[in-house]
């Protein structure tokens, strides 16, 4: 295995202690899920308002575990490159746990059941479900969690420019634009300034909508533009989960070089990759919007075109490059190295459904039918959380690295199968026309929805021993 | 159409799940060889055109246009949690105009057919009327149904209309 050596050495023990927390909450809010699915498919009944409130929990506490984990990994990789402020990484931390109490306490005590896309005005007018105040403290969490955010976003963005001749010099675009190899900067630092651009320019937009609802809640007669606040929700919303994912990818540049024995290259078209996807990732999300009439005719078309011009350079560069490292590398297969190759697979594959989906003549019978939960959990699930765990079994990797277990190889087939059987049951409900997010559903679809549980139950299997083995390696390595 | 759409996906998802299954497994033998950023550039201008294509084609049939001088105008508007719609029984192979608007919060129309199957849906958004055209070639009863998460009772918000053959 490659040992290279880097200018800093990261701070792991609050990444440990962040991935542990993420774990334990993608595994709650996973058993939530199950929930869903099975009161769907009439396995047990949930009155809608807690099954619409266990939704809410659900959404936002995937993407907000899919964010911290992504968050911590490129923090901690980072932090090889550059000398990162632990106080800041504390301080994020805080402020998101301060943000997550207030989420869930607007959710289970203020019964808020609002979904985590809090799409304007629902919040506002919630039918008598729930009251002005636990709204308000939902947008509240938002905004903690954001600030923490901006805030190691600044820390990292302010390092990366000192340590490579401004943050255009970490973006890469000099390298991108001169070809000279001297500019080049390491691909996990064209990842985080590209990440710390488009994520900070999404989350003040979401700010942005936070503070009107807040205000328009507590003053109703301050009104806000559905329309105008409904772009500002999906732009903030499409920017935020998929930086999860751009966030995680660091740990493939970084980790799958020490199985390969090759290092990842900044490369020119590496690099302009990641100026398109900076572009792409902003442009992108008024393919949430084809269903609004309204919208300017040329941004819907806009929609559609940026949604498959993403998958450029996801396929063609990031897919393509981790597929001709790994072929005749000698790579040993581990729960490591299969949890990270698993999510470039999940992610590139989850690709192909969201870009029919986004689709005009597609969208208009798919958008808001289970095919959506169905490509979202694919490039996420499979995706995100995937290499997430990956890097968590990397941080507690021993000795016998390159070795994986009968009980390793049973969790990681469990969580890989489970989850493909999952998503694709998803995807054949979408197409079958089933709504999404309906707390109730006719008896025809239940099949589809017992069928989808029982996969989600196996999917929960892989990921608990997964988190288990994570949990008692990490105690053990804290006795040592 | 649905399960065209679904069958093309698994076909595409299988085509370059086995491309990256074929890469990933073979840790054990050849390398790639020197050609590999020739065939990049390949893939990325194979991308580039197929999307052109695929761009053009699938938007020259832009639905959010009507196609008829005179199509019969059928106003809906949705709230909290029932659909209004001020025609209950709508013409056979005549292009229909649906005003659709809400009166709280966002919701989703969703004209769904006997079986169930979702022909079309559009927006009904406070302050905006967005429009959806559809001609309907089957008579029947014909199912609204909500498609945008809007509350409570969002899985109760169903309304029905009748198409019949013009007399």
């Amino acid at each position: 295995m490659m040992e290279q050596t880097y200018p800093y050495k990261p701070q792991a023990g609050a990444v440990k202690l962040t991935m542990l927390l993420g774990g334990v909450v993608f595994l709650l809010m996973m058993v939530f899920g199950l929930a869903l699915r099975a009161t769907q498919g009439g396995l047990f009944e949930i009155d809608p308002a807690i099954f619409y409130q266990i939704m809410t929990a659900h959404g936002a506490g995937m993407v907000g575990s899919a964010a911290l984990t992504g968050a911590a990994i490129m923090w901690y990789f980072v932090g090889r490159y550059v000398n990162l402020n632990a106080a800041i990484y504390w301080v994020f931390l805080g402020l998101f746990l301060i943000g997550v109490a207030l989420i869930l306490g607007s959710i289970f005590y203020g019964e808020f059941g609002g979904g985590w896309t809090f799409l304007f005005p629902l919040p506002a007018i919630s039918g008598g479900a729930w009251d002005v105040e636990a709204a308000v403290a939902f947008c509240f969490g938002y905004l903690f969690i954001g600030v923490g955010f901006l805030l190691i976003y600044l820390d990292m963005g302010y390092r990366i420019a000192i340590n490579y001749d401004g943050f255009l010099g970490g973006l890469g675009w000099r390298f991108a634009w001169s070809g000279n190899q001297e500019l080049a900067p390491p691909p996990t630092i064209i990842a985080a300034a590209s990440v710390i651009v488009f994520n900070s320019i999404g989350i003040v937009f979401g700010a942005m909508v936070l503070v009107a609802s807040i205000i328009n809640l507590l003053f109703p007669s301050f009104v806000v533009d559905p329309l105008m606040a409904k772009n500002a929700i999906y732009f903030f919303g499409h920017v935020f989960i998929n930086a999860t994912i751009y966030m995680a990818v660091v740990a493939v540049y970084e980790i799958i070089p020490e199985y390969t024995g090759k290092p990842w290259k900044t490369t020119r078209v590496f690099a302009l990759a990641w100026v398109a996807i900076v572009i792409f990732v902003q442009a992108v999300y008024f393919h949430h919007l084809l269903q609004d009439a309204v919208m300017p005719d040329w941004a819907l078309a806009l929609g559609q075109i940026v949604s498959y011009a993403s998958g450029i350079p996801l396929m063609a560069v990031t897919t393509f490059s981790l597929c001709v490292y790994v072929k005749g590398s000698g790579l040993k297969w581990d729960l490591t190295s299969s949890l990270l190759v698993l999510g470039v697979a999940g992610w590139t594959l989850g690709s192909i459904p969201a870009t029919i989906d986004g689709m005009v003549a597609v969208n208009r019978l798919m958008h808001n039918t289970q095919w959506v939960p169905g490509h979202f959990h694919t490039y996420l699930l499979l995706g995100e959380v995937a290499m997430a765990f990956g890097f968590s079994a990397w941080l507690v990797r021993g000795k016998e690295q390159g070795i994986r277990s009968g009980l390793e190889r049973f969790a990681f087939l469990s969580y890989a199968l489970g989850g493909a059987g999952f998503v694709l049951v998803f995807l054949w409900s979408g197409a079958s026309s089933i709504p999404r997010r309906w707390a109730i559903h006719l008896e025809s679809w239940q099949f589809q929805d017992r069928i989808g549980t029982f996969f989600a139950a196996v999917a929960i299997l892989g990921s608990l021993l997964i988190v288990s083995r994570y949990t008692l390696r990490l105690m053990r390595k804290g006795e040592e | 159409m649905q399960s065209t759409i679904f069958v093309i996906t698994l076909v595409l998802m299988a085509v370059v799940g086995w491309l990256f299954w074929r890469a990933v497994s073979a840790v054990n033998g050849k390398p790639a060889g020197t050609n590999i950023n020739k065939r990049r550039t390949q893939l990325i201008w194979g991308m580039v055109i197929a999307g052109v294509l695929i761009s053009v084609g699938s938007m020259r049939e832009w639905p959010y246009a009507g196609a008829s001088e005179k199509p019969v105008v059928v106003n809906v508007v949705g709230g909290q949690w029932w659909w209004e719609i001020d025609k209950e029984s709508l013409p056979l192979h005549t292009e229909i105009e649906f005003r659709v608007t809400s009166e709280d919060v966002n919701h989703g129309m969703g004209i769904f057919n006997e079986d169930l199957q979702l022909l079309a849906q559009v927006q009904g958004m406070p302050g905006y009327v967005n429009k959806l055209y559809y001609t309907f070639d089957k008579p029947g009863t014909y199912q609204v149904l909500c498609l945008e998460f809007c509350g409570v009772a969002h899985h109760d918000m169903i309304n029905e209309f009748e198409v019949v053959a013009a007399e």
